[in-house]
């Protein structure tokens, strides 16, 4: 299992940006020095509320030497972290964090970096545009968000005191994201962050116009709950109800059976586990078309089941 | 066969690209080079070295699918002149000598290509280009195990050690322990 020491920062500033965004600074609470965050790294910050214990990671989107500058979203349908982080984090609170864990580096060799986001989804992709703007890298970032939202956006992006960041305050129209894939110059490589259907359309255009898989990134929040299921452990004899707004990863942890984790977004592949039964629904990033297939993986930070229960290899 | 000597395959025709450009070192692409089923016609141009004052290559980009050029620095101007002007999407196979292959893939990199949109296929002579470890001179066209470095005379071991970035094998003096003491040359790379 990757362990690492946890991390106790302290709350330092809390900024409204939007009745949904709140900028989040923190701190060493000890005061001693912070490690790196480079650009696309998150943490994995403990939320506890008075309910519940969440784990959710948040993109660090600027890290300055004595503090991390996060921006949380406070979403309608949240496990709870979220709401969290609005209601009831105060200035001062200590939250104990990971360290900073990058699974979406910017990497190199690229001629030019299309940076494509949507919504929160901006908060990777600021970090990369400040690094890239002071690096002198070429780069272009397209970033959708709501109509209200406009302001808002325009201030975070205002920072980094480039040209070639755009934001459009819609939803990608019909070709849109074909045509700007198309006129990319030879080793452009794509990072994205935002929802699921802006992603899937970058997928689409990208693979249609002949881009190699290796040029396109993204970075992947923890999905959402959705229909509640049973899982069996068959090692440790346990049987589980995942609720709605549960992740089966939480459900295991909670049944305090042994799991590895790290990013707790699909990506990184750390809680991989065997199935044995049962027809999973697939919603990671790490798992390859054919192991999908198989049926014989699943990631249980973010996949769920499509059957009215899994049975787990643990 | 060490692991930074490169291995090589007949190029298939990599249906993911939408347009695909075939240079090859030589005036005729070989048939052997490519794939079963895969011919030269199936890419959308094929750049080739005449060897001969007459090749003139054509202008307009796209418009023929042909182009012969003089020699391998004359396609590698235009080469890295259109590189730097495609769009993603793009593909490019390289057939020829390894001192050839590796300077398009160069190229090739310096526009920001990854592995996977470029492919090489060695064809023809397997001499070597030998870079001396002690004077930094490349030594071209080498067939024998031990060669005289072009640059400091010294009687290099050439070493299955490939550097893609200097485009050759490693060579070090053979005799640097022992003056003189220079094993039996042979001719092994033809």
């Amino acid at each position: 299992m990757i362990r690492h020491d946890p991390l106790m920062l302290r709350v330092s500033r809390i900024e409204s940006l939007s009745p949904t965004l709140r900028r989040i600074i923190l701190k060493s609470a000890n005061g001693e020095p912070l490690p790196v965050a480079g650009p696309g790294a998150h943490l994995s910050l403990t939320l506890a509320s008075p309910k519940k214990v969440y784990r959710n990671s948040y993109s660090v989107v600027s890290f300055s030497g004595d503090h991390y500058e996060l921006i949380v979203r406070r979403v309608e349908d949240s496990r709870g972290g979220s709401a969290f982080v609005h209601e009831n984090l105060k200035e001062g609170d200590l939250l104990p964090s990971t360290v900073p864990l990058n699974l979406f580096p910017i990497q190199v060799g690229s001629r030019k970096r299309l940076l494509i986001g949507g919504g929160i989804g901006v908060t990777p992709l600021l970090s990369f545009a400040k690094v890239l703007q002071e690096s002198g890298d070429r780069f272009e970032m397209h970033q959708f968000v709501r109509e209200d939202e406009k302001e808002v956006f325009e201030n975070l992006v205002q920072g980094v005191g480039s040209k070639n960041i755009h934001i459009h305050t819609r939803r990608p129209k019909d070709g849109e994201i074909q045509a700007l894939l198309e006129e990319q110059p030879l080793g452009t490589s794509i990072y994205m962050c935002g929802p699921d259907g802006l992603m899937a359309a970058v997928d689409e255009a990208a693979e249609a116009l002949g881009w190699p898989e290796n040029h396109v990134h993204r970075e992947v929040f923890g999905a959402a709950g959705g229909k509640p299921f049973k899982a069996k452990l068959a090692k440790s004899g346990c049987e589980l109800e995942v609720g709605e707004n549960q992740s089966l990863l939480e459900a295991i942890e909670e049944a305090g059976v042994p799991i590895n984790s790290l990013c707790r977004g699909g990506a990184c592949g750390e809680c991989m586990t065997s199935l044995l039964e049962g027809d999973p629904e697939h919603r990671d990033h790490f798992l390859n078309k054919e192991e999908k297939e198989s049926g014989k993986l699943i990631m249980p930070c973010v996949s769920r089941a499509k059957s009215a229960q899994l049975v787990l290899d643990i | 066969m060490s692991k930074s000597r490169p291995t090589y395959s007949p190029l298939y025709l990599d249906k993911t690209g939408k347009r695909h450009l075939i240079v090859c070192d030589t005036a005729e692409i070989p048939a052997d080079a490519l794939a079963d089923g895969v011919t030269p016609d199936m890419f959308d141009e094929r750049w080739t070295i005449a060897g001969h004052s007459k090749a003139i290559p054509g202008t307009e980009r796209g418009a023929v699918a042909d182009h012969e050029f003089r020699s391998m620095n004359h396609m590698l101007i235009a080469l890295r002149r259109r590189l730097g002007e495609e769009k993603m999407g793009f593909r490019l196979y390289a057939v020829g000598a390894e001192g050839f292959l590796w300077e398009v893939r160069t190229a090739a990199i310096a526009v920001g290509m990854g592995g996977g949109e470029v492919q090489l296929n060695q064809v023809g002579s397997q001499a070597r280009r030998v870079f001396c470890n002690h004077c930094r001179t490349i030594t071209e066209g080498v067939t024998t195990n031990i060669v005289e470095c072009a640059g400091c005379g010294a009687h290099l071991f050439v070493r299955d050690h490939f550097s893609r970035r200097l485009n050759a094998f490693a060579g070090f003096q053979v005799d640097a322990e022992e003056p003189g003491d220079i094993p039996e040359i042979e001719e092994i790379y033809r």
